[in-house]
């Protein structure tokens, strides 16, 4: 018990890549879903409108969890800004490329 | 059930909905309206219907809100345009000879009639 | 008992099963957590048709809606404090539920998603506007269920379905570390939520009342209740499935509604991404009116009003422009340009604060034998009710600590 109420104190006043660790999460699935539909897309499944869309709205996930960040100089926030930076239709390789170095760098803070 | 005998206010009239006799809604039982005295029996005079009829049930500050909001209107409904009473209180008039239909009607002018199915 | 409209009946509460907040949280849960979390929908599912069942009951015996008699079983106090919550429950649900359709209408079409929220409201407000309540109930409810899509999807991705059969089983996944453990405890509350929505209830009794149930028609308020909404609960299953078997392995956590059209997408192609969308946006639609109506339903009997869309709209004028006050400030909500998960989170999270009010007032007029004479609550109902009822109250004061500390689900 005594546990939980100081998670829920860290919660309520924490700086640093801890606190970074929900966005960085947000990018790295963002990334992923934005791989996964252009995988979708060249395989011709998804219609035009969808793709369009959805590339507007996963930038968005990717741009609102970079600009929550405490730490914007950190590894991670130099993915997010390379993951931004590619074109709407980047080939999946790519982006996952940037998510899976999300996910390492998650995944190392989660087990810290 | 006539409101001839005895009632138990709380659990039995207040609160409960109005219905007149053409079957409409018009209200719920906000308060009562009684008249006796301490060691005298108490009679039920008229029912009372509107957002004024809160003011002995809340708290001043709540009651700054409802009249804020929804004014301080009060309808008295005397008990012997009482039908009966059961889950709601059948009335024996058109609500609108009694006054309740008023809000109503005032809404309705600013409803256009067309285009329901 | 009429076959037809059972039938129909059925269907309709299949169709509108699914919401939005359904929708993203059955996504979410089968990402982060595989098939662990099936057990909590069919679990909650249990606790929506016992509640619905006892209001349709309630509203076929005592021939009132269950506003009416929760002001005069509670008083004006404590029926306002339900009803105030009730109303910002609903309203900030109606408002996620018009963002929704808004978002499934911007993928289809391409055109901006705070236009087709204007859209959507004024084309909602004239659908009720223009159709009886049964047309409502049943254009929406029916075309919802093209949400079968996912169903189907589900076949056709041979998903492991020992595996999946074994997610019916109530059960905690091992070696989650304590943040993992309180995140799935959220989604365990979030899950009653979103499944037994407040405005679900009184939208269904007061539906009773506008159809004119009477206690001739328990038995179809029975078998709607169970077979509706435990069918329908089968398609919150199957997105849930969907996105186990084809996001958990590649790092998606589904974080829009979009994502979730993917799941028809992958076996089935353009066919199977539009017949989602369509179905997604026939059901976020349906609920969208159903909150906002359960909203004005309760507001109407809550003050001894003339309601209902069975009389035409100015024979209830107060009723008629407080549901359109309603919808438009909802809408007034998705254009200040909260994101609309956002929306979808604070719906349920609110919802569940507020569940314990909505459920007990309900639980204690279906046992009362002065309203409901012989139909009263049997050993079942009452077993059941009372059981879901400790457990809403338990969820509802785990709610707010587990969202502070998962950061809304998101660890």
């Amino acid at each position: 018990m005594r546990r939980v109420w100081f998670l829920l104190a860290l919660a309520a006043c924490s700086k640093g890549p801890q606190a970074d660790l929900q966005y960085i999460k947000q990018a790295r699935s963002a990334g992923a879903e934005w791989a996964l539909v252009n995988e979708q897309a060249s395989a011709g499944k998804l219609t035009a409108t969808y793709v369009g869309s959805m590339h507007q709205w996963l930038r968005q996930q990717i741009q609102t969890a970079s600009s929550g960040l405490t730490e914007p100089d950190a590894r991670y926030a130099i993915e997010m800004q390379a993951l931004l930076s590619q074109p709407d239709d980047a080939a999946p390789e790519e982006l996952r490329a940037h998510v899976d170095k999300l996910k390492q760098i998650e995944d190392s803070l989660e087990s810290a | 059930m006539k409101p001839d005998g005895k009632l138990k206010l709380v659990s039995e009239l207040l609160d409960l909905p109005l219905l007149d006799s053409e079957g409409k809604y018009c209200g719920i039982v906000d308060d009562v309206e009684l008249v006796g005295g301490a060691g005298k029996d108490l009679e039920l005079k008229a029912l009372l219907v509107g957002p004024g009829a809160y003011a002995g049930r809340l708290p001043r500050w709540a009651m700054w809100v409802v009249e804020k909001v929804a004014g301080k209107r009060i309808t008295r409904v005397p008990i012997d345009r009482i039908r009966s009473i059961s889950g709601s209180v059948q009335l024996d008039r058109p609500g609108d000879e009694l006054g309740l239909h008023r809000s109503e009607k005032a809404a309705g002018k600013w409803i256009p009639r067309r285009g329901a199915l | 008992m009429n076959p037809l409209e059972l039938t129909l009946g059925i269907m309709t509460a299949v169709g509108g099963f699914v919401d939005i907040s359904e929708l993203v949280f059955a996504a979410k849960a089968g990402s982060a957590f595989g098939y662990a979390l099936i057990w909590v929908f069919a679990f909650s599912t249990i606790g929506i048709i016992v509640f619905s069942e006892m209001s349709g009951r309630v509203a076929a015996v005592a021939k009132q809606p269950v506003f009416n008699l929760m002001r005069h079983r509670l008083g004006l106090k404590l029926g306002l404090v339900t009803l105030a919550a009730s109303i910002i429950s609903n309203l900030i649900t109606c408002a996620a539920e018009i963002g929704g359709v808004a978002l499934v209408l911007n993928y289809l079409t391409g055109w901006p998603y705070l236009l087709m929220a204007v859209a959507m409201t004024a084309l909602l407000i004239a659908s009720i506007w223009v159709l009886p309540f049964k047309w409502i109930e049943r254009a929406y409810g029916l075309l919802g269920l093209f949400m079968i899509t996912f169903a189907v999807a589900l076949v056709a991705i041979h998903p492991p379905w020992g595996q999946l059969a074994g997610g019916f089983i109530p059960q905690i996944p091992h070696g989650l570390s304590t943040k993992e453990l309180l995140t799935f405890g959220y989604f365990m509350v979030a899950i009653v939520s979103a499944v037994m929505f407040p405005y679900e209830v009184y939208f269904y009794s007061s539906g009773g009342i506008e159809e004119e149930w009477g206690p001739k028609d328990i038995m179809t308020n029975r078998m709607t209740a169970i077979l509706g909404m435990g069918l329908g609960s089968l398609l919150a299953i199957a997105i849930l499935s969907n996105s186990a078997q084809l996001f958990s392995g590649i790092n998606v956590d589904p974080e829009i509604p979009g994502s979730a059209a993917l799941e028809a997408a992958i076996p089935f192609g353009k066919w199977g991404l539009v017949l989602a969308l369509l179905g997604m946006f026939f059901a976020i639609a349906g609920a969208a009116v159903e909150t906002c109506m359960a909203n004005a339903y309760s507001i109407a009997q809550f003050f001894g009003w003339m309601w209902g869309r069975h009389k035409k709209p100015w024979e209830a004028p107060r009723f008629t422009m407080t549901w359109i006050v309603l919808f438009l400030a909802a809408l007034g909500i998705v254009l200040t340009g909260v994101d609309v998960m956002m929306l979808v989170e604070f719906a349920v999270l609110f919802s569940i604060l507020v569940l314990p009010l909505t459920y007990l007032p309900l639980l204690l007029l279906s046992g009362d034998k002065d309203y409901m004479r012989e139909y009263v609550n049997g050993p079942v109902a009452k077993g059941l009710g009372w059981l879901y009822f400790a457990i809403i109250t338990a969820a509802a004061l785990a709610a707010l600590p587990l969202f502070f500390l998962t950061s809304g689900g998101n660890g």
